[in-house]
């Protein structure tokens, strides 16, 4: 039987290629390693509330965050296009309104929020909720961090 | 593809796109072209209420619109409140609706029903996926 902690990265996994493979159409796998290992000067944020209270932070290199963009898109991005920034907001939104879906019961009540992205990157960065987990991933050689907590 | 929507009669469509994110508007109207539709102009707005001014500003022109894909979760006012209030405005009623969210819960998909809307899509989304759900609408209302 697999603990909470498994349960939540599968759920999490499959979000994050589901979003990728769909609107990206790129593959996307999970990385071995602790979320220290990603720069994170891009983060997105969005929050559960409801039957399950928490929140999902996506967090991204200027680099990676254009790549992402530009592949969303389908068109160049300049380093400080807002569109940047827009992107990896609803890639957060895609992947934390994924994992939520695959968690929740049909008839469950959990809302999430719109995203806010900030250039603060996460240091500092503390959760009020009690389970915290990361994850890196990497498309084509980019990597960025997924947090989950609740 | 392309022919057979200009069978419809007007060849070209507007649609209403009503989205937060400037990236989603983009990818959706992508999504559309590449499911054949053939917009002549898509109109933005970036919550309900910007999307009930569309509508205010576009009642009884000569270029009707075809078609509104609206997210439910915005600021301002969200997707479900703005299919209430386009009722209670009598706002572009005979246009399909179809909302795209990442909204996947029944209770969503139910209320986004009672409300108006005519499909529902989950983000993330295929173009195949925009195709099979709003082309029928427009076969239905042309």
């Amino acid at each position: 039987m697999k603990n909470v902690h498994d349960e939540a990265m599968t759920r999490l996994d499959s979000a994050v290629s589901e979003v990728f493979e769909t609107m990206l159409e790129r593959s996307c796998d999970p990385l071995d390693g602790e979320v220290d290992t990603v720069e994170g000067r891009i983060v997105a944020r969005i929050q559960f509330t409801g039957t399950v209270d928490g929140e999902c932070l996506l967090y991204a290199s200027q680099a990676t965050a254009s790549v992402t963009a530009e592949a969303l898109l389908g068109t160049p991005s300049e380093p400080h296009d807002p569109m940047v920034d827009d992107a990896i907001g609803e890639l957060c939104n895609m992947i934390a309104g994924g994992w939520k879906s695959k968690l929740a019961s049909p008839d469950s009540n959990c809302t999430i929020s719109t995203p806010a992205v900030t250039r603060e990157g996460l240091e500092g960065y503390r959760t009020r909720f009690g389970t915290k987990f990361s994850r890196n991933y990497s498309f084509q050689g980019n990597v960025f961090g997924v947090v989950l907590a609740f | 593809m392309a022919v057979w929507v200009q069978s419809l009669g007007e060849g070209r469509l507007r649609a209403l796109i009503v989205d937060d994110s400037a990236v989603m508007r983009k990818v959706i109207e992508r999504a559309l072209r590449q499911a054949g539709l053939e917009l002549s102009e898509v109109l933005e707005a970036s919550n309900g209420e910007e999307g009930l001014q569309v509508l205010r500003d576009n009642q009884g022109g000569s270029a009707p619109l075809a078609l509104i894909l609206s997210d439910i979760n915005m600021p301002v006012m969200d997707g479900l409140q703005f299919l209430e209030a386009r009722r209670q405005e009598n706002l572009a009623q005979g246009v399909p609706v179809v909302m795209i969210t990442t909204e996947g819960n029944e209770t969503f998909v139910l209320r986004a029903i009672a409300a108006g809307a005519q499909g529902y899509i989950c983000k993330p989304f295929t173009a195949e996926q925009v195709k099979v759900r709003v082309l029928p609408l427009l076969r239905t209302a042309a």
